[in-house]
């Protein structure tokens, strides 16, 4: 039955992918623009979301790998003439391997002290890029090659999305499921299970890291101009923390429903940038106090006979 | 059975140190393929200890363990689950939010994460089968009673196919029946290639499944040998058994109910107990006018579907103690539960001192007077000895605390010297000891004991029994809910057993002892 679910999904997932993929020949400049900030804040929120719902792990050094994926596309792109796509490859790797240099230390944190140190971490990195001249200071880079269309930049990010929600599938719809939330829920009684909770939390942290630094290298490539404020900047950490608490903590749809509601919000409240925050935050408290299981979690709950076909889909 | 050749387990010189606390101490044990091992000693002995510096979880200050002759002392916990070694925790640690499947699925898949979905299943449906949770498959673990998820405990560890099994107080809680299902299930798990270690204060399970058995006192191996042996030890009596060896003993007639608690050092005089107890106790209310204290009629509650309780009747007046008996599941919980306002009745009346309170939230219950000790203790594990007993005073002036603290400091002697250690760092004994302290420190005028001698040694519910003794002599009004039948009807002066949600039984303790249908209540309801 596990596996059925998720061949469907992957089913869903492929042909939701199929038909964005014609996006560009019928949505307007404005429309396309709108459906990159999504797909970005997509991937961003599903690889926070296996984190923090799945694993436990809650992390607010989203904008540490954002950041390190927007510089190494950069320098690469820059010094070396590197393609987009080995650039993209180039950061997942950089994501990873950071993530696994610092797990030693920030695995001996656990509950709220991880997520200081994570917070510490994205803080470290970008006084180390505001610090050192030869990564441009704070007065950030340029990318010196004309960036692609948005056309093309949309495509990039719809691939990314998707391989977000593919590796995301895997997990949710897998045995591993089962061991993540194990460790997620009581980590010694799941090594008593003969569960390796290390290994375990370190295998998200770098899957998510990984994820999260191709997004920053896409999102950086489209802007053109970086600086470490912007990149390294808490925002990112922040955003896609409300949005997977609005869309639903630990719920496949959740980081779906929660950057849809955080890009629409943005906009029609795009002309009022003091009411956008005060605004996000009622919500937010609201979405906490009367649905802690987040938008997803509060409709499973009104109609509990289809919460099961819900989720799979 | 085979107890030649080379242990499956070995382990030589342990020691276990917190601080200048020495838990375990030079201990050495031996364990054998096809054998079960009984692990018995007073609460705070170090026997949980052993099992989680066994298991992986505490790692050893000192000394080696040998898996099949391959060191293992250095291994997480991880690793040696993956070797073979499965345990059980005391208080059980299923994971909440997953189904009773997904627990084991946990267990099959980190030790084979490739194994067909057919077989893992057909495996898990055995695994529930044999642990009696079959019709649990699909529930949430949150959703399972204590004693359930101490069965799911056992069958989590069995699915990891452990070599090594130790039982961590499984057995705690159950009655007669359902020990007897447990030893068949313990046995059962027994093959020649297994070895069993059993940590127990269920006397009946050691002595009919262990072949040899350890006792521990302070952390050190105080006695080894053939269970029989053991247990008729001068020595395991004075540390352990207590007055409980006796009636082990005896129990075979199961007839020896007389109130022969011992006199102990408090109950020298009445009326001197009262003026020491007496800040705790709350003086009898005049204005009344002759109602009874606690007033039940046509109670009735529920969890959710399932109707618990079906109409109960009870009076209480001040200064009565009543015990309430039964078998797990029959309610008894439900009933301290619904009298203290953490669940409301679906219908019936529930009064005190004539004021009718169904439905009123606890804090109001318990502004009212009633105080709940509840099942499992429910110590605030960030707060100090003191500052747990403190905490159910916040009202009283401050002379007032501190009356009533020297008085529960006058009452369990022990609390005084832990006031300022961790509620939770104290053994089982001692923190019951803090939970029935805490109850008293609101100056109740009814206090509800939920199975307080639950995972204790016999001699410290001894100690406890001698304490409720001591309060009654008070004048104290109390509610015994308990699953040591004798125990209880030694102190009751009414008592009552609830079968199916209503009582099936009422009457004077004598009575009730005598009575053939408790017997049978206790054996039928279980299955």
């Amino acid at each position: 039955m596990k596996t059925s679910s998720g061949l469907a999904e992957v089913g869903v997932l492929l042909a939701a992918f199929v038909l964005l993929w014609f996006a560009p020949s019928f949505a307007g400049d404005y429309g396309l623009q709108i459906a990159f900030r999504v797909l970005i804040y997509l991937t961003l929120a599903e690889s926070w979301n296996l984190l923090a719902g799945s694993t436990g792990l809650v992390s607010l050094g989203t904008s540490c790998f954002v950041g390190l994926g927007a510089y190494v596309a950069f320098g690469l792109m820059n010094a070396f003439d590197v393609p987009l796509p080995l650039g993209l490859a180039c950061c997942a790797v950089a994501g990873g391997a950071l993530a696994a240099l610092v797990s030693p230390a920030l695995f001996r944190l656990r509950g709220l002290y991880f997520t200081v140190g994570t917070l510490a971490l994205a803080e470290l990195l970008r006084l180390i890029m505001v610090n050192v001249s030869a990564f441009g200071g704070a007065s950030g880079i340029f990318l010196q090659k004309d960036p692609p269309p948005l056309p093309v930049l949309f495509h990039y990010a719809l691939v990314v999305a998707l391989i977000a929600s593919l590796a995301i599938t895997a997990c949710a719809r897998s045995r591993i499921s089962v061991i993540l939330r194990a460790v997620r829920d009581d980590e010694d009684a799941a090594a008593q299970m003969g569960v390796r909770p290390y290994r375990t939390k370190l295998g998200a942290f770098i899957l998510s890291s990984a994820l999260v630094a191709i997004a920053g290298g896409v999102q950086a490539t489209k802007l053109g101009a970086i600086e470490p404020y912007g990149m390294f900047g808490l925002q990112w950490s922040i955003d896609v923390l409300s949005m997977v608490i609005i869309g639903g903590v630990g719920l496949r749809l959740g980081p779906l429903v929660g950057a849809l509601f955080v890009v629409a919000l943005g906009e029609a409240l795009a002309d009022y940038p003091e009411a956008h925050v005060a605004i996000a935050g009622v919500i937010l408290i609201v979405l906490i106090r009367f649905a802690p299981r987040g938008v997803v979690g509060f409709v499973e709950n009104l109609a509990p006979f289809t919460q099961k076909k819900r989720v799979a889909a | 059975m085979n107890a030649s050749g080379a242990p499956l387990l070995e382990a030589s010189g342990l020691v276990k140190r917190y601080g200048g606390l020495v838990a375990i101490n030079e201990v050495d044990l031996e364990l054998h393929p096809g054998t079960i091992t009984g692990v018995i000693g007073p609460n705070g002995a170090g026997k949980s200890t052993l099992i989680g510096l066994i298991g992986g979880a505490i790692p050893a200050t000192q000394g080696s363990i040998r898996l099949n002759g391959r060191d293992i002392s250095r291994l997480a916990a991880s690793e040696r689950a993956r070797a073979g070694i499965g345990r059980t925790y005391q208080i059980p640690r299923p994971f909440l939010d997953m189904t009773v499947e997904e627990n084991l699925e946990v267990a099959q898949y980190s030790i084979a994460p490739f194994i067909n979905a057919t077989l893992a299943r057909e495996e898990r449906d055995a695994l529930l089968a044999r642990t009696g949770l079959s019709d649990a498959a699909r529930l949430p673990a949150r959703a399972l009673p204590l004693l359930r998820r101490k069965r799911l405990e056992v069958a989590r560890a069995l699915a990891l196919k452990p070599r090594i099994v130790l039982l961590d107080e499984v057995g705690a809680g159950l009655v007669d029946s359902e020990i007897t299902e447990l030893i068949t299930l313990i046995r059962s798990v027994a093959d020649p290639n297994t070895a069993i270690v059993i940590v127990e204060h269920v006397l009946r399970v050691v002595r009919e499944c262990c072949s040899r058995s350890i006792v521990l006192n302070f952390g050190t191996k105080l006695i080894e040998g053939p269970t029989a042996e053991v247990f008729a030890n001068d020595e395991v009596a004075a540390v352990y058994l207590g007055t409980g060896g006796d009636r082990e003993l005896g129990a075979a007639s199961g007839t020896s109910t007389e109130a022969e608690a011992e006199a102990s050092v408090h109950l020298e005089s009445p009326a001197a107990e009262r003026r020491v107890m007496s800040p705790l106790i709350a003086t009898r209310s005049e204005s009344s006018g002759g109602a009874p204290l606690l007033e039940l009629k046509g109670i009735c509650a529920s969890y959710g579907q399932a109707r618990v309780l079906k109409g109960i009747d009870l009076t209480i007046r001040e200064g009565e103690a009543i015990a309430i008996l039964g078998a797990n599941g029959a309610g008894k919980t439900t009933l301290a539960r619904t009298i203290s306002g953490a669940i409301a009745p679906t219908s019936g009346v529930l009064r005190i001192a004539g004021e009718d309170v169904a439905g009123q939230p606890p804090h109001r219950i318990a502004e009212l007077g009633i105080a709940h000790c509840m099942e499992g203790r429910r110590i605030f594990p960030t707060l100090s000895v003191k500052e747990n007993l403190l905490i159910a005073a916040r009202n009283a002036s401050a002379s007032a605390c501190q009356e009533r603290l020297d008085s529960v400091y006058d009452l369990f002697p022990v609390l005084a010297e832990r006031k300022d250690h961790s509620g939770t760092s104290m053994s089982g004994g001692q923190q019951q000891m803090l939970a029935i302290g805490r109850a008293l420190m609101a100056r109740p005028r009814l206090v509800i004991f939920d199975e307080i001698s639950l995972g204790l040694a016999p001699v410290v519910m001894d100690k406890l029994y001698e304490a409720l003794m001591v309060l009654k002599q008070a004048g104290m009004t109390l509610i015994v809910i308990e699953q040591d039948v004798d125990r209880a009807l030694a102190l009751a002066d009414h008592a009552y057993v609830l079968e199916h949600g209503v009582f099936g039984l009422s009457g004077k303790p004598r009575e009730i002892a005598a009575d053939p249908r408790l017997r049978h209540i206790y054996i039928g309801t279980a299955d």
